[in-house]
């Protein structure tokens, strides 16, 4: 190990470790002391990273309210960041707080996390085409059975079992901070970038195994075997268009493609 | 040290800012006089969305320069692929007048402390940077007892030995000054003017003993007369003002412009 390797390491750990150690390697003078020199990087590393994450995770915020900044000091004492781009620490913060024994007996914080860390994936993911209705109509009726949607590669649908998608509006509106409902059964939030406008929803009961399922690229044919589990056969099919129709002015599809029906 | 070695320096592009989101619609539509843009590289390293369609539009309006945050030159780890291959694929697209970053490192080990961190000034930091090149002086607040050069012998020495220019932040040239007790003007003088070709101007805010380089207040007189030095030295230089947080509204940072621009134009005018 060169000696410039082994000072940067000694230097690293001074600025994450607990309390401020002494580094005979930094000069002090009548200014400040090597120890009050060291706090400022030590102290900036924390600001930096705290700040950085309260601009990405807004709801949770609100959520946590005054338990935020212990929230947060906790979560960067135990990881420290690996990606060079600070917004990127906030990956591993739903993570955390579903499993760290501080916050994990109130699992709203870890379900507001993963919203919230959703939303900002969303917000600059890669720009992918949108198919509308126009271009399906040019599908012969016979090629639709073997039709498969390709829906937006970012697209995301979270399991939820609390209001949390009210506390991030709440945030994003600046509006004052909402009653935690926690709900009898699951539900699942779809997240997904619409244009420029990154949007989130709660979805319907019926239409969360159905995107599911066209994520998997599976054929329309099995989209609308799935949809008959859900509703009798004279409402299965205005339903698959009804769902059909929003999916495609919500911008969810990216493409289609067409798979052979015949036996070979 | 040989000085003589002359490089090829991208065009002047006289007074600029940066690019922050609070100012992005504003500048659009009253660019006032700003002549470009230093936009941080790290924001616009992402897949797709809205930062690239802004940045987009600037392009069509303003010259642009990248200015980076996480190259780690200085670090002891290897330079980070992806990355460098991220940041080459914008400069690719964009086409900056140039890229710059800081003359330090941002961590070790695979770990990022997200902070501009000061080298030794030894021959060993400068045989390992100058294999790698660019750079920014950044402000410092510790130092190191090995060091051998001064900070300006050790910038010099690294833009030499890697043929590469320099972006000259004249804040941090004030602020390190101040926590180390070392002459602002020593420094100006040690460095090659024809290797200058940006200054950063900013501001900062006093923390106790040391002055802290927050980007976050107006540019404060000391570096304003430092400023002055700087430019009989170095003549016509790429300017911009560099104010990363409690942003104020764009017109506020185009009168602070407007004031680098009269410090500096008599004493253009008269070396001219």
């Amino acid at each position: 190990m060169s000696s410039l390797q082994a000072l940067q390491q000694r230097l690293l750990q001074a600025v994450l470790a607990d309390k401020t150690p002494k580094l005979p390697e930094l000069r002090g003078d009548a200014l400040a002391d090597p120890a009050t020199r060291l706090d400022v990087y030590r102290h900036g590393y924390r600001i930096r990273l705290r700040d950085a994450l309260a601009i990405e995770f807004p709801g949770l915020r609100l959520m946590a309210g005054r338990r935020f900044g212990h929230l947060l000091d906790s979560y960067v004492e135990a990881h420290p960041s690996a990606h060079y781009n600070i917004r990127w620490h906030g990956a591993g913060l739903a993570a955390f707080l579903e499993f760290s024994r501080l916050w994990r007996d109130k699992p709203a914080l870890a379900e507001m996390a993963r919203l919230d860390w959703a939303i900002s994936s969303a917000f600059d993911a890669a720009d992918e085409p949108v198919i509308s209705a126009t271009d399906l109509a040019g599908v012969p009726a016979e090629a639709w059975a073997g039709l498969c949607l390709v829906p937006q590669s970012h697209l995301q649908i979270l399991p939820v079992t609390c209001n949390v998608d009210t506390f991030r509006r709440a945030a994003d509106q600046a509006a004052p901070r909402p009653h935690l409902r926690r709900y009898p059964r699951p539900r699942h939030l779809l997240v997904w970038r619409q244009e420029l406008t990154v949007r989130y929803r709660v979805l319907s009961e019926d239409e969360r195994p159905l995107l599911n399922a066209a994520l998997r690229e599976e054929s329309f044919t099995s989209l609308c075997e799935l949809l008959a589990e859900y509703h009798d056969p004279n409402q299965a099919m205005p339903r698959m268009t009804t769902l059909l129709r929003h999916w495609l002015e919500a911008g969810l599809i990216s493409a289609y493609r067409l798979e052979s029906t015949h036996d070979s | 040290m040989n000085m003589e070695t002359k490089p090829h320096r991208p065009p002047y592009l006289g007074y600029g800012l940066g690019l922050r989101v609070e100012h992005y619609e504003t500048l659009l539509e009253q660019p006032g006089n700003v002549e470009w843009l230093e936009i941080v590289s790290e924001n616009y390293l992402v897949p797709g969305g809205r930062p690239l369609v802004w940045l987009e539009r600037f392009r069509e309006r303003f010259p642009l320069a990248m200015h980076g945050v996480s190259m780690s030159i200085g670090s002891a780890d290897p330079l980070d692929e992806d990355y460098l291959a991220r940041l080459a694929a914008l400069a690719r697209h964009i086409e900056p007048a140039w890229v710059s970053d800081h003359l330090c490192w941002t961590g070790v080990q695979g770990i990022n402390l997200h902070d501009l961190m000061p080298l030794p000034y030894t021959e060993e930091a400068l045989a390992h940077v100058v294999e790698r090149i660019l750079l920014e002086n950044v402000s410092s607040y510790i130092s190191f007892a090995d060091s051998q050069l001064t900070e300006w012998q050790f910038l010099a020495a690294v833009a030499e030995r890697a043929d590469c220019l320099i972006l000259l932040d004249i804040n941090n040239i004030y602020v390190s000054a101040r926590n180390h007790g070392f002459s602002p003007l020593d420094y100006l003088d040690g460095i090659p003017a024809q290797r200058v070709q940006q200054f950063h101007l900013a501001g900062h805010e006093h923390g106790g003993a040391l002055i802290i380089d927050t980007h976050d207040a107006p540019v404060a007189h000391a570096v304003w007369d430092l400023y002055i030095e700087a430019v009989k030295r170095y003549g016509h230089v790429s300017t911009m003002i560099e104010r990363d947080d409690h942003i104020p509204p764009l017109a506020e940072l185009l009168a602070e412009l407007e004031h680098a621009r009269a410090l500096a134009a008599p004493l253009l005018q008269r070396a001219a």
